[in-house]
C-alpha cells in the first residue's frame, strides 16, 4: 500500500519536473529531448534506489539487536 | 560517411551523436586569403586539413612570414621576462585588434628592443662602477686603520728606537716593531718597501696568503682586515664576503710576481698613499663620487622603469596580435597552392550547420579585402572518417570530457555522456551517502559557481583548476548525495526518524530481550529509507550488508541492460540487421536469463520474506539443474524455469559467436560479385580459412581476422556478464566503508571529547572532528568514490555498446591557452 502510493508519487514528481525544464529551458526540439531523457533517468535512478531499500524493509529476516548501553 | 542517416526511429536527440560533418573545399584568391583564414578563426568551425604535408617547414610558402612573427614573439618573450624581472605587470588593453598593423607592430619592438638593450648595457656599467667605487671607499677605510694604527705603534717604538741612536730608513719603514731586533743596519743600502692593498675573497684568502708567501719566498709580509658585510663583487654583480688586504714587498720583480697573483685569484687593487692627508682627500672624494653614481644610475633604472611601463600598457594587445598572425600563416602554410598560383585550395572538416556562416564568413573576406573574385565553397564526398563534434555547454562539457578521456567515441555512434550526466553523479551518491557531507560539498561547490565569472578570468593552480572545471558535476554529485544520505539516513553517521517513527518496538513492556532475541516489526515499514533503529544495534551489519549487496546487483545488472540497448541503438543507426539479431539479442538473453533472473529472485525473496538462499539456488542451477529445490523454492514450476532458462543461455553462446562472420563474409561477397575466389569449404571452422581470405578489390576482408575478432567479443561477453556484475559489488563496498568512517570519527572523536566534560578537550575535539571530516571523508573519500564510479561507466557500462575509436573535431580558433608557447 505504501508502496504504491509513493511510486505513485515518485511519477508525479517525475512528470512535474520534465514539464518544468520543458516550461523553462526550452529551446528547441532536440534540446528538449536530451531534457526529458535526463529527468526521466534521474527519476527512475532515484525511485529503483528508494523502491530497493523500502522493499528491503518489508519483510524482514533479521531483526535489530540492541547493544548493551553502558 | 556522413550520409547515412539513422533510421527515423527515434527523433534526433542533442548530444546523442556527433553533428553530421562535412569534407569542404575552398578556393580562395591570393589577395583575400589573409583575411579569409582571419575571419574562419574568428568563426572557429573548420578544421583545416594539412595539403603540404610532404614539404619541409622550411619550403612552405610562407615560411619567411613565420620566421618573422617568431622574432616578434621572441622580442615578445624578451620584453615580459625584463618586466618581471623588475616587477612590471602588463596591463589589459581595451584597444580593438583590428586597428594595429603588423608591420607598425614589428617596427615598433625592434626599435623598442634596441632601446631596452641599450639602458641594460648603461646600467649594467654603470653598476659595476659603482661597486668598483664602494670597494674603494672600502679599502680605503680599513687600510687607513692599519696604516694609522701601525703607524702609531711604529711611532711610539720610534720614539724608543731614536734614542737608542740607530739610523732608520725614511717614512717607508713602518715595520719598526720586526726591525727592533736588528740592530745593525747597513745604512748604505737602504730598501725601498713598496706595499698593494685591495679586496681578496674570503674563501681564497689563506690560499692567496700562502702562494704569495713561496712564489716571493718569503719576502712579503701581508695583512688582512675582515669585512663584516658582504660586498657586491663588480664583475660578478653578486654579494661575496672579503678581505681588506695589504702586502708589502721590495724589488720589482716581487711586485709583478704579486701583480699575476693577484689577477690570478679576482683580487682587485686600489691605489693607496699613506698620507694622511691624500687618504682622507681620497674618501671624500670617493664619496663624492658614490653619491653621483648613484643618483646616475636611479635615474637610469626610472628610464628603464618608464619606459617598461610603456611597453607594459600594450603588452598584452601586441601578443595577441603575433600568436594570432602566426597562427594565420601556419594555417596558411597547409593551403596548397593552385596550378595557376592565383590562388590557394584549402580542404576541411566542417559542420553542417555551419555551411552558411562560413558562406558569409568568406564572403565578407572578399569584399574587405577588395578582390575582384570571390571564394569557392563547394563539398567533397569522401569515405574518410570525419572527426567527432559535440556541441556542449558548460554544463555539459565537464561529463563530455570525462567521457572523451577514455575514448573520443566513433563518427556518429552512440554518445555514452547522455546517460552519464545523470548515472554517474547517482553511482557516486551511492557510494557516498550522507545527507550532512552532501550539503558541504554542495555548500562548497555554489561558492564556485557563484564566483564563475571571476575564477574563470583567475590564473588558478592546478587541483584549483580541475575542481573548478568539474563544478558542475560535482554540484549534481551533491545533490544526489543528499538524497542518498536520505536513504541511508546519515547525517554525518547519525540517523533521524524524519518522516515517520520507526517501524520497530519492543516485544513486551519490559524490553528485556531487546540485547539477545531483538525488536520486532509492529508498524508500517518505514516510509522513506533506512528505518533509523539500525545504526549502533549488533545486527546492524549483516542486515545492511545483505541490503545493500543485493542492491547493487540490481543496479549494475540495469546500467549493463542500458549499455546493451544502446548497442541496439547503434545497430538500428547504422542499419547494420545483423548486429541486431546474432548480437544485440543473444546478449540480452545471456545476461538477463542468468543475472536477470537473479535479480528478479531477490526481489521476490524481499517480496515474500522466504528464507530461500540465492546463493545455493544460483549454483545448483548450474551445477544440478534437474535437483529438487525444496526449501529454496520461491515460486511454484521454478525448476521448469530455470531449465528453461539455462536452455536459452547455453544457446545464445554460439548465436553470439558463429553466424556474424559467415553473414559479414556474406555481404562482402555480394558487394563483389564477379571478383570473388571459389566458395569457401566451411567443414572445419576456423584451421582452414587463413589461406583463403584475400583482399577484394579495394577493401580487406580477412575471414580469420574477422573470426578471431567475434570470438574475442563473444568470450569478454560471456566472461564479462560475471566479473562486471560482481564488480558492481564496489558500491557496496565504499558505501560501507564510508558510513564506519564517519561513525567511527564521530563517536570516538566528538562523543569521547563529550565525555570529558571539559570545554577545552571538547574544543580540540571539535577541531578534530572537523579536520578528519573534512581530509578523510570529505577530500579522499569524494576521490575515491569519484574514481570508482568513473571505473563503473569506462568498463562495466562502456564496454557493452562503445567503440570510442574517433578523433575529436579541432576547429582552427584564437583562443590561446595562457602558456601556449609556439
Amino acid at each position: 500500500m505504501g508502496f504504491l502510493i509513493t511510486t505513485l508519487i515518485f511519477l508525479v514528481v517525475g512528470i512535474i519536473a520534465s514539464l518544468c525544464v520543458r516550461i523553462c529551458f526550452s529551446r528547441g526540439p532536440s534540446t528538449n529531448l536530451l531534457h526529458l531523457t535526463l529527468v526521466i533517468t534521474a527519476t527512475i535512478c532515484c525511485w529503483m534506489m528508494w523502491a530497493i531499500v523500502y522493499i528491503a524493509q518489508m519483510n524482514p529476516l533479521i531483526v535489530p539487536i540492541l547493544s548493551e548501553t553502558e | 560517411m556522413g550520409e547515412s542517416r539513422g533510421g527515423g526511429c527515434c527523433p534526433p536527440m542533442d548530444l546523442m551523436r556527433s553533428e553530421t560533418m562535412q569534407l569542404v573545399q575552398l578556393i580562395v584568391p591570393m589577395e583575400s586569403a589573409h583575411l579569409t583564414v582571419s575571419y574562419l578563426g574568428d568563426l572557429g568551425l573548420v578544421q583545416f586539413k594539412d595539403l603540404n604535408s610532404e614539404k619541409s617547414p622550411f619550403q612552405r610558402t610562407y615560411a619567411a612570414q613565420i620566421k618573422r612573427c617568431g622574432e616578434m614573439a621572441r622580442k615578445i618573450r624578451f620584453f615580459k621576462d625584463q618586466m618581471s624581472k623588475a616587477g612590471v605587470l602588463p596591463k589589459e588593453s581595451l584597444e580593438k585588434e583590428s586597428d594595429i598593423d603588423l608591420d607598425d607592430v614589428e617596427v615598433k619592438l625592434g626599435e623598442l628592443e634596441a632601446e631596452l638593450v641599450e639602458i641594460n648595457a648603461n646600467n649594467d656599467k654603470l653598476q659595476r662602477s659603482y661597486n668598483e667605487l664602494m670597494e674603494y671607499k672600502l679599502v680605503l677605510q680599513k687600510a687607513g686603520e692599519f696604516f694609522s694604527s701601525a703607524h702609531r705603534s711604529a711611532t711610539a717604538q720610534q720614539r724608543e728606537i731614536e734614542s737608542e741612536d740607530s739610523q732608520q730608513a725614511g717614512d717607508d719603514l713602518l715595520e719598526s716593531p720586526l726591525l727592533q731586533e736588528e740592530k745593525s743596519i747597513d745604512s748604505s743600502k737602504q730598501v725601498k718597501l713598496g706595499f698593494l692593498t685591495g679586496l681578496v675573497p674570503r674563501e681564497k684568502s689563506m690560499v692567496f696568503e700562502r702562494i704569495l708567501f713561496r712564489a716571493t719566498r718569503g719576502n712579503i709580509f701581508i695583512r688582512q682586515t675582515v669585512i663584516e658585510e658582504p660586498v657586491i663583487d663588480p664583475s660578478s654583480g653578486e654579494k661575496a664576503e672579503k678581505n681588506v688586504f695589504v702586502v708589502f714587498y721590495s724589488g720589482e720583480r716581487a711586485k709583478s710576481k704579486i701583480l699575476k697573483i693577484c689577477e690570478a685569484f679576482g683580487a682587485n687593487r686600489y691605489p693607496f698613499s699613506e698620507d694622511l692627508g691624500k687618504q682622507a682627500q681620497m674618501i671624500t672624494e670617493v664619496s663624492g663620487r658614490i653619491s653621483e653614481l648613484k643618483t646616475t644610475i636611479d635615474a637610469g633604472l626610472g628610464h628603464r622603469d618608464i619606459l617598461l611601463q610603456t611597453i607594459g600598457d600594450k603588452f598584452e594587445l601586441w601578443n595577441h596580435k603575433v600568436r594570432k598572425e602566426k597562427a594565420i600563416y601556419h594555417t596558411l602554410n597547409m593551403l596548397s597552392l593552385d596550378v595557376t598560383k592565383k590562388c590557394l585550395v584549402a580542404e576541411g572538416w566542417s559542420p553542417v550547420f555551419a555551411s552558411n556562416e562560413i558562406q558569409d564568413a568568406l564572403q565578407r573576406a572578399a569584399v574587405d579585402s577588395n578582390s575582384q573574385v570571390g571564394s569557392i565553397f563547394q563539398v567533397l564526398r569522401t569515405k574518410e572518417s570525419p572527426p567527432t563534434y559535440f556541441r556542449t555547454n558548460k554544463f555539459t562539457s565537464a561529463i563530455q570530457e570525462i567521457v572523451d578521456a577514455y575514448g573520443v567515441a566513433k563518427y556518429q555512434e552512440a554518445n555514452p555522456g547522455v546517460f552519464t550526466i545523470v548515472t554517474f553523479p547517482f553511482l557516486f551518491a551511492v557510494m557516498f551517502g550522507d545527507w550532512g557531507h552532501g550539503i558541504c560539498i554542495l555548500l562548497a561547490t555554489m561558492y564556485l559557481i557563484l564566483r564563475e565569472k571571476k575564477l574563470s578570468s583567475q590564473k588558478l593552480g592546478d587541483i584549483m583548476e580541475m575542481a573548478f572545471g568539474g563544478r558542475y558535476v560535482i554540484l549534481m554529485m551533491s545533490l544526489f548525495s543528499i538524497y542518498t544520505g536520505l536513504i541511508y539516513n546519515e547525517f554525518f553517521s547519525i540517523p533521524y526518524p524524519l518522516f515517520a517513527p520507526s517501524a520497530y518496538d519492543c516485544r513486551d513492556a519490559s524490553c528485556s530481550e531487546a540485547t539477545t532475541i531483538g525488536l520486532i516489526k509492529v508498524r508500517d515499514t518505514y516510509p522513506f529509507g533506512l528505518d533509523p533503529v539500525w545504526h549502533g544495534t549488533r545486527s546492524e551489519l549483516p542486515f545492511l550488508n545483505s541490503l545493500k549487496m543485493k542492491m547493487s546487483i540490481l543496479l549494475g545488472v540495469s546500467q549493463m541492460n542500458l549499455g546493451i540497448i544502446m548497442s541496439y541503438f547503434n545497430a538500428r543507426f547504422f542499419k547494420s540487421s545483423v548486429n541486431i539479431w546474432f548480437q544485440f539479442i543473444p546478449q540480452m538473453i545471456f545476461l538477463n536469463s542468468l543475472f536477470g533472473y537473479l535479480s528478479v529472485l531477490i526481489i521476490i525473496k524481499w517480496c515474500t520474506g522466504s528464507q530461500a538462499d540465492l546463493y545455493h539456488v544460483m549454483i545448483y542451477m548450474f551445477l544440478s539443474p534437474t535437483d529438487e529445490l525444496g526449501e529454496n523454492q520461491l515460486f511454484p514450476h521454478q525448476k521448469t524455469v530455470q531449465l528453461v532458462l539455462l536452455f536459452l543461455a547455453l544457446v545464445s553462446v554460439p548465436c553470439m559467436l558463429l553466424p556474424k562472420p559467415f553473414i559479414l563474409k556474406k555481404q562482402h561477397e555480394a558487394r563483389h560479385q564477379g571478383q570473388s575466389y571459389a566458395p569457401l569449404d566451411e567443414t572445419d571452422e576456423s584451421l582452414h580459412v587463413e589461406t583463403t581470405g584475400g583482399s577484394h578489390g579495394h577493401e580487406e576482408f580477412e575471414f580469420s581476422e574477422i573470426f578471431v575478432h567475434q570470438l574475442i567479443h563473444t568470450i569478454e561477453f560471456v566472461l564479462g556478464a560475471v566479473s562486471n556484475t560482481a564488480s558492481y559489488l564496489r558500491l557496496w563496498a565504499l558505501s560501507l566503508a564510508h558510513s564506519e568512517l564517519s561513525s567511527v570519527f564521530y563517536e570516538k572523536v566528538l562523543l569521547l571529547a563529550w565525555g570529558y566534560n571539559n570545554v577545552l578537550i571538547l574544543i580540540l575535539g571539535i577541531m578534530v572532528f572537523i579536520f578528519a571530516t573534512v581530509g578523510v571523508l570529505l577530500v579522499m573519500e569524494t576521490l575515491s568514490a569519484f574514481l570508482h564510479a568513473l571505473r563503473l561507466h569506462w568498463v562495466e557500462f562502456q564496454n557493452k555498446f562503445y567503440e570510442g575509436d574517433g578523433y575529436k573535431f579541432a576547429p582552427f580558433t584564437f583562443i590561446f591557452t595562457a602558456n601556449e608557447d609556439e
